[in-house]
């Protein structure tokens, strides 16, 4: 299948040339190192939700926990600009991956099990029924596994790449 | 200076300091003082962060002193070795003895097992570190006839021990021989950060006023969830480290990271010694933390921030320092 020819366009913009060339620190690694904090927060703040559901540190009172989603939030905006700016760097790298959509589609589900999360902390009582435990182990499940699989993803894209640039196999 | 300089100055910190740990462990069973074990364990924990600079030094140490006359690179080679089989029992000794101290903050709770294991892993870590002094000690004063294409003599102890010891160039090839097991490293690295962020984010958050209706106690029961994260990241980042040596010994941003990560240290130790942490642990829901403990909080979160930015822009500034 023929590369579009649109990849090799965005590839020549100013910006996508800057970000990838340019000598400054503001450049390719400055982006990265955004979308690294977005992670950090995002994962982060998931991560501690997610081991209090599965029942570790059971005196942790569950509801002040939703005020976490702040930083789920920032983070998750933070990658999405900062995402934008990487995929504009490399456009024709990332979207001949298939690994690319399956990471997009992993950050899909994931935000979506987050969000259910959200819900359910707000609704949660302190007094935990049976039931009610089981729904938060399943939620917080579901959402380690999804978001290791968006940083496995995200990390296997470097080495899965058929382009580095439009017309550069690599 | 040159990196032959900082790794005289950090090298002897392991050796003396493991084993001024040791004996301080052995000396608290003694006097069965409690306060003692305590200090020899926070010992422990220490010099397991310091063994990392040292560690990463020498790389650019041997680099400055490999073409000199007199140096035997058979010699260099073995130190290598025992370093990279001695560090990883440093640091399992270090991570040890933070499980034990927080053990021993839960009453009731048996320290027996812990301190044997603690004892048999701070046994072969000290003799492992003293190894590693002496085959460091013999690339600068060696016996005779080792330059002249002899045969390293060993003796019977070090004859058994070098089975053990890694070829450090096998070592590096093993890390770096499959671009998937340098991949799988890569995102552990990533998941040890998220729990470390995580939890010390939080933790930090409410000590700055976040959150306020958590209680502070609560919120620290969390802390073994970032020690796994920074037992994970010690070892691949060590992994990493051995894969590609000098790759990452003459990066800036490296060596701005290690020093990030040693300030953490100090900043740890403020927090859970100057009685900081004492008082944070009585602080209730809604109220508002102290003005050192908030210092202290603040100082963590930004230190943690350089540790990630310098990561990333490792790539960036490689070969950005001559050695």
């Amino acid at each position: 299948m023929a590369t579009p020819l649109f990849l090799n366009t965005l590839e020549r913009t100013g910006l996508s040339t800057w970000i990838r060339e340019t000598e400054s620190v503001f450049g390719y690694y400055f982006v990265l190192v955004f979308h690294n904090i977005g992670l950090a927060l995002l994962v982060g703040s998931c991560a501690v939700i997610a081991f209090r559901l599965l029942g570790f540190v059971p005196q942790l009172p569950l509801r002040p926990l939703r005020r976490l989603f702040l930083f789920v939030w920032i983070g998750f905006w933070l990658n999405v600009v900062s995402g934008i700016f990487l995929l504009i760097a490399y456009p024709t790298k990332a979207l001949t991956n298939p690994i690319f959509y399956i990471k997009l589609l992993l950050v899909a589900a994931g935000m979506e099990v987050l969000r259910r999360t959200e819900r359910f902390l707000a609704q949660a009582s302190e007094e935990e029924q049976a039931a009610v435990a089981a729904r938060g182990r399943s939620l917080a499940l579901w959402s380690l596994g999804l978001w290791l699989g968006v940083l496995t993803a995200g990390r296997v894209l470097a080495y899965t790449a058929s382009y580095i640039l439009y017309g550069k196999p690599t | 200076m040159g990196f032959d300089h900082l790794h005289l100055i950090l090298n002897h910190v392991p050796v003396i300091g493991i084993i001024i740990a040791f004996a301080l462990f052995l000396l608290s069973f003694s006097s069965g003082n409690g306060d003692l074990r305590r200090a020899s364990l926070i010992v422990f924990a220490a010099i397991a962060l310091l063994t990392i600079p040292t560690f990463v030094s020498g790389v650019g140490a041997e680099a400055s002193i490999r073409s000199e006359p007199g140096v035997s690179a058979t010699l260099v080679r073995r130190h290598e070795g025992a370093a990279m089989l001695g560090l990883w029992f440093v640091e399992a000794a270090g991570a040890l003895a933070l499980a034990a101290l927080w053990r021993s903050r839960q009453p009731g709770r048996s320290q027996r097992r812990m301190n044997i294991a603690m004892l048999l892993l701070a046994v072969v870590a000290v003799g492992l570190m003293v190894r590693t002094g002496n085959t460091g000690g013999a690339i600068r004063h060696p016996e005779p006839g080792t330059l002249q294409g002899a045969d390293v003599a060993e003796d019977p102890l070090g004859a058994v021990v070098s089975v053990f010891e890694p070829t450090p160039g096998g070592f590096t090839n093993l890390m770096v021989a499959s671009n998937w097991w340098w991949a799988g490293m890569m995102v552990m690295h990533f998941v040890g950060l998220s729990l470390i962020i995580g939890v010390i984010g939080l933790l930090n958050l409410r000590i700055m006023g976040f959150a306020k209706e958590l209680a502070f106690a609560p919120v620290h029961r969390l802390l073994p969830l970032a020690m796994i994260g920074l037992a994970i990241n010690i070892t691949t980042g060590m992994l990493a480290f051995i894969g590609m040596p000098t790759y990452y010994t003459a990066d800036l941003a490296f060596w701005l990271k290690i020093g990030a990560l040693m300030l953490l240290g100090v900043n740890t130790a403020v927090f859970y010694l100057t009685g900081v942490f004492n008082r944070m642990e009585k602080l209730k829901p809604g109220e508002d933390a102290d003005i050192p403990a908030k210092l202290v909080a603040a100082t963590s979160l930004v230190l943690w921030f350089a540790v990630i930015v310098c990561g990333r822009y490792i790539q960036r500034f490689e070969d950005s320092l001559r050695f």
